[in-house]
């Protein structure tokens, strides 16, 4: 592990998606002593953090944003968007078990050590830190 | 894309997906079990061998379906699923409601 830096711009929109995946999947590749499961639990939080995005985001289908990746360790990732100031309110509950919706940002901060939103200037930024196993 | 195909059974529906079951896939998926269960075949299993990853959108659609398939009398059964699914459950609570089966074969049970 030597720090290195991945970045990716783009729509936010759901086939964003297919490409974070890709470059998540590319740092692993990139970084074999990363465990497995440090980088796929913060593919789900990435994956959800950008889904809150793409879904409340406006304008709808104009927002832009930036993804950094930072391998770290610790894993270290932000997603900046353009879209207006991000103002629902997040209790961090998960929602009943039945219900359709709801579980992104819990299910997210599950995952994490350190999640973060800040709105800075006329962008919103997601931190997202997860810790790795360096153990194994 | 997500790619899902059925196949039926002494009354179980099998639908199996391949591809990953997020916000572009989860309508798909709950419009096919909806569909399914409109034939009148309320007991549906999801094979999920071939989805390397799921969100709580595709989440979603597998609790909207096993409600649907519970409101006429059937259910809704996963089986086949890699690590990263087996997580959302548990990290999510929700699989006591939507257990884990290891295979088909065992997702039908008794059925």
């Amino acid at each position: 592990m030597n720090g290195e830096r991945y970045t990716l711009s783009g729509l936010a929109v759901p086939e964003g998606l297919d490409s974070l995946h890709d470059l998540l999947a590319r740092a692993s590749r990139d970084h074999q002593s990363l465990p497995p499961e440090d980088v796929m639990m913060l593919e789900m939080a990435v994956m959800e953090i950008a889904g809150n995005v793409i879904e409340h985001g406006k304008p709808s289908g104009a927002v832009v944003w930036n993804f950094t990746l930072d391998v770290g360790p610790p894993l270290h990732a932000t997603l900046a968007d353009s879209g207006e100031e991000y103002v629902e309110t997040w209790t961090g509950q998960m929602p009943d078990e039945l219900a359709e919706s709801g579980r992104g940002l819990a299910l997210a901060d599950a995952v994490l050590d350190q999640l973060l939103y800040e709105r800075q200037g006329a962008t919103n930024v997601w931190t997202m830190v997860r810790s790795v196993d360096t153990k194994s | 894309m997500i790619e899902l195909t059925n196949s039926v059974s002494d009354g179980v529906a099998v639908i199996h997906c391949t591809g990953r079951l997020n916000m572009k896939a989860a309508p798909h998926l709950k419009k096919r079990v909806d569909a399914i269960v409109a034939e009148g075949l309320p007991r549906i299993v999801v094979d999920l061998t071939g989805v390397p990853f799921v969100d709580s959108s595709g989440l979603g659609a597998l609790i909207g379906g096993l409600k649907t398939a519970r409101l006429a009398g059937g259910d809704l059964r996963i089986a086949c699923a890699g690590d990263q699914i087996l997580a959302v459950p548990a990290l999510t609570n929700l699989d006591r409601i939507l257990r884990p089966h290891a295979t088909i074969e065992d997702a039908r049970g008794e059925w």
